[in-house]
């Protein structure tokens, strides 16, 4: 996945948070379910077709301590899921936009 | 004790008509049954306030869901809102219309419809002439458009000797995947007609040996949250703990019966926010009046029950010198409190040493 897109959320979905900073995300649609940690939750938040993928990754460098080295090829992973799963999309719609 | 942030899940009493008045209705007569129902935009705004706080499903009932003729615009307010929805129904009143709606939707998890016996004479018993044949229509309906459906199967003395072939009806011939069953208990309309309804002790062993029985003949496609069935499984396994002289079974020995205040919601046909359908006689607030998170988070009551899985039951006079302690969750805290006024306290009803002194019997396991 490129690192210029700004992903955006399926507006749809749901991200239902629950005890502490854990969350589910939940598509009406389909009744399906997806659990996400805490640092899934921080990313979910920035799905808002305004954050690229290195806006997202500077965020979470500056916000978590211990970031692991390859937390970019996590977060494209996470994002990737996300968008196979219909709860994303690559790109806003404005970005597509001629 | 971690409370969710917000309910999962909420039931909505969405109106307080039904064109039935069976003889064990737990709604008429009850806390629930207020004489009104909310009009349509009160329940579009607070499907706005149930979307806020991400709330996945409601379940639709009454009452009779099906008597408000505005159904369809309440469902479209639930989609609208991100949320899927269960309805709760008698089933008399399903046309090819409204099935075909539901099944447009995407969002219906299940229409749960009551089939009380194998033949109108059962199922009729306490439903009133005509409206087995009417249900079992209903079915027919909801399964030829592909909207989901389900029964519910509540056990009385009518029909209690009919659940072989009413396991067979619903199994065999219209080939649910599944169905569940209760029994009726002492809550509205029961309370007065008990002596005519309510499962006698010999009759309650006769339908737990049944129901374990067809349990295992339709390899587990037949549930129960409360009823016969649910106690001859709970029942079963004290009775086994206590013979293995257990210390006790994870999280028994306290008020544990009802996990429903931690992750569910209820409102009343008036708009009138409750912790449960059954437990109507709690008032928290009002719809679009207080708002939901705040009375989730911090209603007193609402906390009370909470907090009652910390109560043991070796506080209670009625459970002293009881073998089963260590094993029992108290079960339900909306029949406590109608059989003796108290939400905190163990139901007399599912208890254990209770039945057994009444002459009741365990199913023989080996028998199954």
């Amino acid at each position: 996945m490129p690192d210029t897109p700004k992903p955006i959320a399926n507006s749809l979905v749901v991200l239902r948070e629950e005890f502490d900073d854990w969350a589910i995300l939940f598509d009406p649609a389909t009744g399906n379910a997806f659990g996400l940690n805490p640092v899934g939750v921080f990313v979910w938040k920035r799905l808002d077709g305004h954050h690229t993928i290195k806006d997202i990754l500077n965020e979470l460098r500056k916000s978590c301590e211990k970031v692991p080295e390859k937390v970019e090829d996590h977060l494209k992973e996470f994002i990737q899921d996300l968008i196979e799963k219909g709860f994303a999309e690559q790109e806003s719609r404005e970005d597509l936009s001629p | 004790m971690k409370v969710m942030k917000t309910p999962r899940s909420v039931d909505l009493a969405i109106t307080n008509r039904c064109n039935l008045r069976c003889t064990y209705c737990s709604h008429f007569t009850s806390a629930g049954d207020v004489g009104e129902d909310l009009p349509r935009e009160e329940w579009l705004t607070f499907f706005e306030e149930l979307n806020r706080c991400a709330v996945m499903e409601v379940i639709l009932q009454g009452a009779e869901p099906f008597c408000r003729e505005d159904i369809k615009e309440l469902i479209q307010g639930i989609v609208r809102n991100r949320m899927r929805f269960n309805i709760l129904s008698n089933g008399t009143l399903i046309s090819e219309e409204i099935a075909a709606f539901l099944a447009s939707t995407g969002r219906c998890d299940g229409v749960q419809v009551s089939i009380d016996g194998s033949t109108p004479k059962t199922h009729d018993a306490c439903r009133g002439q005509g409206n087995f044949l009417r249900a079992m229509e209903g079915i027919k309906i909801l399964q030829r458009h592909g909207a989901p459906v389900s029964v519910r199967v509540t056990i009385h003395r009518h029909n209690v000797k009919d659940l072989e072939d009413v396991a067979r009806l619903l199994l065999e011939e219209i080939r649910l995947s599944s169905f569940s069953t209760n029994s009726a208990s002492l809550m509205g309309l029961c309370r007065y007609n008990a002596e005519e309804v309510q499962l006698t002790v010999e009759e309650r062993s006769f339908a737990m040996e049944t129901l374990l029985r067809l349990h295992e003949k339709y390899n587990g496609r037949i549930s129960a949250n409360a009823g016969p069935l649910a106690d001859a499984k709970m029942w079963l396994e004290m009775e086994k703990a206590r013979q293995e002289r257990k210390e006790r079974m994870p999280g028994r020995g306290c008020l544990t019966g009802c996990g429903g205040p931690m992750s569910k919601l209820a409102v009343r046909a008036d708009g009138v926010i409750v912790p449960c359908i059954q437990m109507s006689h709690i008032e928290l607030g009002r719809i679009n009046r207080d708002d939901l998170h705040e009375v989730w988070e911090n209603h007193p009551e609402l906390n009370r029950l909470r907090e009652r899985r910390n109560i043991p039951l070796s506080d209670f006079e009625f459970c002293k010198g009881c073998d089963y302690i260590p094993y029992c969750t108290g079960n339900c805290p909306a029949l406590a409190y109608t059989i003796l006024g108290e939400e905190n306290h163990p139901s007399p009803d599912a208890c254990l040493r209770k039945f057994l002194e009444e002459g009741g019997r365990l199913p023989d396991e080996n028998a199954k």
